[in-house]
């Protein structure tokens, strides 16, 4: 497969130049290979001096401290041991310099990820690049953080790199850039100076068209479903403090949080898989922590996991025995295939085969067939924890329209995500929340941006 | 009361003698583990060096030129697992067991070769009582020194990254592959001492399955020391306490097997209640292959 | 198609074993004295040249399979059970010393001689089980950990508190007549090797046509996600881990009722550590374990003759065994086992 074909692009000394493209459409690839980190076929990236480059998926090592992080494979040496003094003097002057702040000893895993990615950065900046290519760097920060972090972003241009970010969310495009390049399937199809461009435009260069509509939202009754009060629970590093919130059935009920605010713990408690206390209780009967993930799918609690493909799929396996992952039991062998073809048609599988291997299928009808085995199954409760992470806009508009038909049909949808735009487009009510606590509530009708946002990143 | 200090001293004595190889053979597996890579072969390291210096020395005469064949034997063969699990990202446990199989009977069939008797050798020179006490000495030492290269040096800390994220380690430039790979050869070196030690220091021969099983106890030693040389040292202390205890026990009519199933019996026990509570590097026995 | 398969990982597969086996044997040989065509000569001809041989051939086999057929159930639900040659050693050793201390009538013996095979092997191999699904202790250490202690046990038993008439050194007394499986075609081959074949098939059909199969290697291939679709990895370790052991036990009961007659602790040269190179090669399906266990039986019983015949030490058939089993420990087996 081709990731990227017959690309043209020019990076300028003290310019952020945007690069911007669905999923799939070839621009961490493009970066990867602007970094040295991917062979390309054909055709060759100059750059003058050192390309650095920040992951969107952090490359640190979690249980190294800061400055062995920042400094691997470029230590101070004494002899023929690590100078450490010089290593952490090293670090605090780099932080200084860019308003980088971070503990030099600091054990990376304990680290809030906005600290993290400072690391990430700092590791960077330490090789003095003079091109800088950011990787959906902003994934996991709040709103306010954004801002900052562009300003640190906006120096290092100032200071002369040239400087790249891979991104699709268009507002911080338009806001921080000065160049923006779309591509699409592996083509760059527009270039702009970003002030001549505006977000709309981007978007349908980004598709190709018209961005699909959502299913209708029809107005259904609701009813007392699943109660929750003063939920605390802990799940590896994810930790939920004191919740309490409502889902009733036929709402969609949005979670609103930056990546690492207690989401994990929140999914896990509700799947069955992560301890908690408090009190849950779901169509009048208590949940309890003892409960095996078997019982929370006999009650028609059904969690789309975060990470499909290890907590939701087999990938070795075909799509017919995927498809009946949950349901083993109830429905019986003889009917995988039937349910497989069900799922299939319903989610326009693509290719439309059982017996295809679900690791040779794209992210996109990966989730589908997660998706799809989820609502076929007639859920009483969905969690959709991020269902639409890292799919084309086609296959997100699929599972969250999908998602909108379950909650038509009666059942309760919490979707946590950490888009905000994918809440708007389908909550009926949106809970906040930030350091591992419910911040904040709010009706559709009462949404408000500004304060969301604020409420995210912590500011009650 | 005399009588008691002489028994206690001369368990302390013996506790000493059986930690030896257990330490060397730990060293060497908390290595090659906090470089990512499980040794599985430990045993058959410990065969290696045991029987190749004993050939050495036999063939000389010389048993210090046996004990460095030994150690050559010993880095070879942890060469060949470091390749397969590195360089062809092939499965550490199931190689490590098939090189515990091929070491096992590459010696006997060499004791066939070399002395045309199944089951041990002749007797060879030996180490002696110098060489022992050189060799105990220089266990605590290796123990030390590992200790501080994977604390203080670049290449330790290079290992360290290696086994916690190999991809990681790659970008910044290491190549984690190669890392591995010496990591677990100097690690076959270190292993191999205790296979010398037991063959040509304790005793001045080698005999088929005279290593019983001491390269998995050393694994569990790796554990319980928490994947560090200080802690794995104080590990094989603990197993060759048992050991010693079971050769003071036996001269008390204790049945001599169910004696030697004691040190096993204590990792079994020791493993059950330390599981889970401590952590193995990251990427430990995870294969490594670039993207 | 034939094209095809030259490039598969099979294919390849069989190519460096046929290397290993072929290269590796002749440089052994020739360090031995001995002209390579002479010792294959004697090793094939040792394996399959009378009815006698072909019998012991296909005893080996037998004693091969049920093993590899154990390993490979645990291997599927990711779970490293290194540990079968303990197992074996406890199903034999039960099976001797009951058949022998409790002589039953004609068609109880041998199934309660079978049984207690089965039963203690079990035991044996829901001990790691046990550790891994409650203390999430690492099963390899302690099934290799149980291997030495199988072997230590048993010696200590049968020398001493549970020691029997008869026995001479470390073993137990002779097994009754009616507790000794019937022969086979005037053979030493026994109806073990049909158990064992038919062992294969219903397991084959255990893993691909039962939800408990499904679920069994949905554990082996990916943890978390089964954890989530109800999967109860616990139970599923402890399961495997046991069902492993009882098939590895079993072996080791038809090995003292079909050719000691009596339990000795050197019973096993090793079966349960060839039976991961068996296991392997089988690619973890019963039907080819079955073809993998006849090849490898054939090494067995030939290097046997070979070793008397030729002159080379059968130990030669060991080193290109581990050698055999470091080749193949890249096969997918294992992508996913490690959740330790």
């Amino acid at each position: 497969m081709q990731a990227v074909d017959g690309v043209d692009l020019e990076l300028q000394p003290g310019e952020i130049h945007a690069l911007v493209g669905e999923n799939g459409a070839g621009k961490s690839t493009l970066a990867a290979i602007a970094y040295g980190a991917v062979r390309s076929d054909d055709g060759s990236v100059e750059a003058v001096g050192v390309v650095g480059l920040v992951h969107q998926h952090f490359k640190l090592i979690e249980r190294l401290r800061v400055w062995e992080n920042v400094l691997l494979n470029r230590e101070p040496r004494r002899g023929w041991a690590i100078d450490v003094d010089a290593a952490r003097e090293r670090v605090r002057a780099l932080s200084a310099s860019y308003g980088l702040a971070v503990d030099p000893d600091a054990l990376v895993e304990t680290l809030p990820v906005g600290i993290k990615q400072r690391v990430e950065l700092l590791r960077e900046l330490d090789r003095e690049p003079s091109v800088l290519l950011l990787d959906e760097p902003t994934a996991s920060l709040a709103p306010t953080e954004i801002a900052s972090f562009f300003t640190t972003v906006g120096d290092l241009a100032k200071r002369g790199t040239a400087i790249m970010v891979v991104t699709h969310k268009l507002a911080e495009v338009i806001a921080y850039s000065q160049r923006v390049t779309v591509m699409r399937a592996g083509r760059v199809v527009a270039s702009h100076l970003t002030s001549e461009t505006s977000a709309d435009e981007i978007a349908r260069e980004m598709v190709g068209g018209e961005v699909p509509a959502l299913a209708a939202r029809a107005s259904v009754a609701t009813a007392p479903l699943l109660e929750v009060r003063g939920l605390s629970a802990r799940s590896g590093t994810s930790v939920l403090d004191d919740a309490t919130f409502e889902v009733r059935a036929g709402e969609i009920v949005g979670v609103a949080g930056i990546e690492g605010n207690g989401q994990t713990a929140l999914s896990d408690a509700l799947a069955g898989v992560a301890a908690f206390t408090g009190e849950l209780v779901f169509a009048g009967t208590l949940l309890r922590a003892s409960d095996t993930p078997a019982s929370r799918l006999a009650r028609g609690i059904r969690v789309i996991p975060q990470d499909r493909r290890h907590e939701a799929l087999v990938l070795d396996w075909n799509v017919r025995d995927n498809v009946a992952l949950g349901r083993q039991r109830t429905l019986g062998l003889a009917k995988y295939a039937g349910a497989a073809r069900e799922v299939i048609e319903r989610f326009d599988v693509r290719p439309p085969n059982p017996d295809a291997i679900v690791a040779a299928l794209s992210g996109g009808n990966q989730q589908k067939i997660v998706v799809g085995r989820t609502l076929a199954s007639s859920p009483k409760l969905v969690v959709a924890y991020q269902p639409t992470r890292g799919i084309d806009i086609g296959a997100a508009a699929l599972v969250q329209s999908r998602l909108i038909e379950a909650r038509n049909a009666g059942a309760g949808v919490l979707l946590i995500s950490f888009e905000l735009d994918e809440i708007f487009a389908t909550a009926d009510r949106v809970l906040v929340i930030a350091n591992g606590k419910f911040v904040g509530s709010f009706d559709r009708a009462g949404i408000d941006r500004g304060r969301i946002g604020a409420l995210m990143a912590g500011n009650a | 009361m005399n009588a008691t200090l002489a028994a206690v001293m001369a368990i302390l004595g013996l506790t000493l003698i059986k930690a030896t190889p257990l330490i060397y053979a730990a060293l060497g597996g908390v290595l090659s583990e906090r470089a990512g890579v499980v040794n599985i072969g430990l045993e058959g390291i410990l065969i290696a060096g045991a029987f190749t210096s004993v050939v050495v020395s036999g063939a000389t005469g010389n048993p210090i030129l046996g004990a460095l064949a030994g150690v050559l034997a010993g880095m070879l063969l942890a060469a060949i697992l470091a390749y397969v699990t590195t360089r062809l990202a092939v499965d550490q446990i199931v190689a490590g067991t098939g090189l515990n199989i091929a070491a096992l009977a590459g010696a006997a069939f060499g004791l066939v070769l070399v002395y045309h008797q199944p089951g041990a050798s002749h007797e060879v020179p030996a180490l002696g009582r110098t060489g022992e006490t050189v060799l105990v000495v220089l266990a605590f030492v290796a123990a030390g020194v590992l200790h501080l290269v994977l604390t203080r040096t670049p290449w330790g800390l290079h290992v360290r990254a290696c086994g916690e994220d190999p991809s990681a380690a790659d970008s910044a430039g290491i190549d984690a592959l190669k890392t591995r790979f010496w990591a677990v050869v100097i690690g076959g070196a270190i292993a191999s001492l205790g296979g010398v030690y037991l063959s040509l220091a304790e005793l001045d021969l080698y005999s088929d399955g005279m290593t019983a099983g001491r390269g998995f106890i050393a694994l569990a030693a790796v554990i319980f020391g928490r994947w560090t040389p200080l802690g794995a040292t104080g590990a094989a202390l603990f197993f060759g306490f048992f050991a010693a205890l079971q050769f003071s026990l036996q001269r008390a009519g204790v049945p001599s097997e169910l004696l030697q199933a004691l040190p096993y019996l204590a990792a079994l026990v020791a493993l059950a209640g330390f599981a889970g509570r401590v952590r193995a590097p990251a990427a430990d026995g995870v294969p490594y292959v670039r993207s | 198609m034939t094209a095809a398969f030259l490039r598969t990982r099979a294919f390849r597969d069989i190519v460096v074993v046929l290397v290993l086996v072929f290269g590796v044997g002749s440089i052994a040989m020739l360090l031995a004295h001995v002209s390579p065509i002479v010792g294959f000569g004697a090793l094939f001809d040792g394996a399959w040249g009378t009815k006698g041989e072909i019998a012991e051939t296909l005893v080996q086999t037998t004693n091969l399979l049920f093993p590899a057929l154990g390993i490979a159930i645990a291997f599927r639900a990711g779970l490293f059970n290194i540990g079968a040659e303990g197992q074996l050693v406890m199903g034999g050793f039960a099976a001797g010393w009951l058949g022998a201390q409790f002589p039953l009538p004609g068609y109880l013996a041998v199934p309660m001689v079978l049984a207690a095979g089965t039963l203690a092997g079990g035991v044996w191999g829901a001990i790691p089980g046990i550790m891994r699904a409650r203390f999430k202790a690492n099963e390899v250490i302690a099934t290799l950990m149980l291997n030495v202690v199988a072997i230590l046990l048993t010696t200590y038993l049968v020398t001493g508190p549970l020691q029997q008439g008869g026995a001479n050194g470390s073993e137990t007394g002779p097994l009754p007549k009616a507790a000794q499986l019937t022969h086979l075609f005037d053979t030493q081959l026994t109806w073990a090797f049909v158990l064992a074949l038919v062992l294969a098939f219903v397991l084959r059909w255990v893993l691909q046509r039962t939800i408990f199969g499904y679920e069994l290697r949905a554990a082996g291939d990916a943890p978390e996600a089964a954890k989530r679709a109800g999967i109860d990895l616990g139970r599923t370790a402890l399961i495997a881990m046991s069902l492993s052991g009882a098939i590895a036990g079993l072996g080791g009961a038809t090995i003292v009722a079909g050719a000691l007659h009596r339990f000795n602790t050197g019973l096993s040269p090793g079966y349960g550590f060839i039976a991961i190179a068996v296991a392997l090669v089988g690619n973890l399906d019963p039907l080819w374990i079955v073809v993998a266990s006849v090849a490898f039986g054939m090494l067995q019983s030939g290097g046997i003759a070979m070793q008397a015949e030729a002159g080379v030490p059968k130990e030669v058939v060991s080193l290109i065994i581990g050698l055999v089993i470091i080749a193949l420990a890249g096969r997918r087996v294992v992508a996913s086992l490690r959740s330790t």
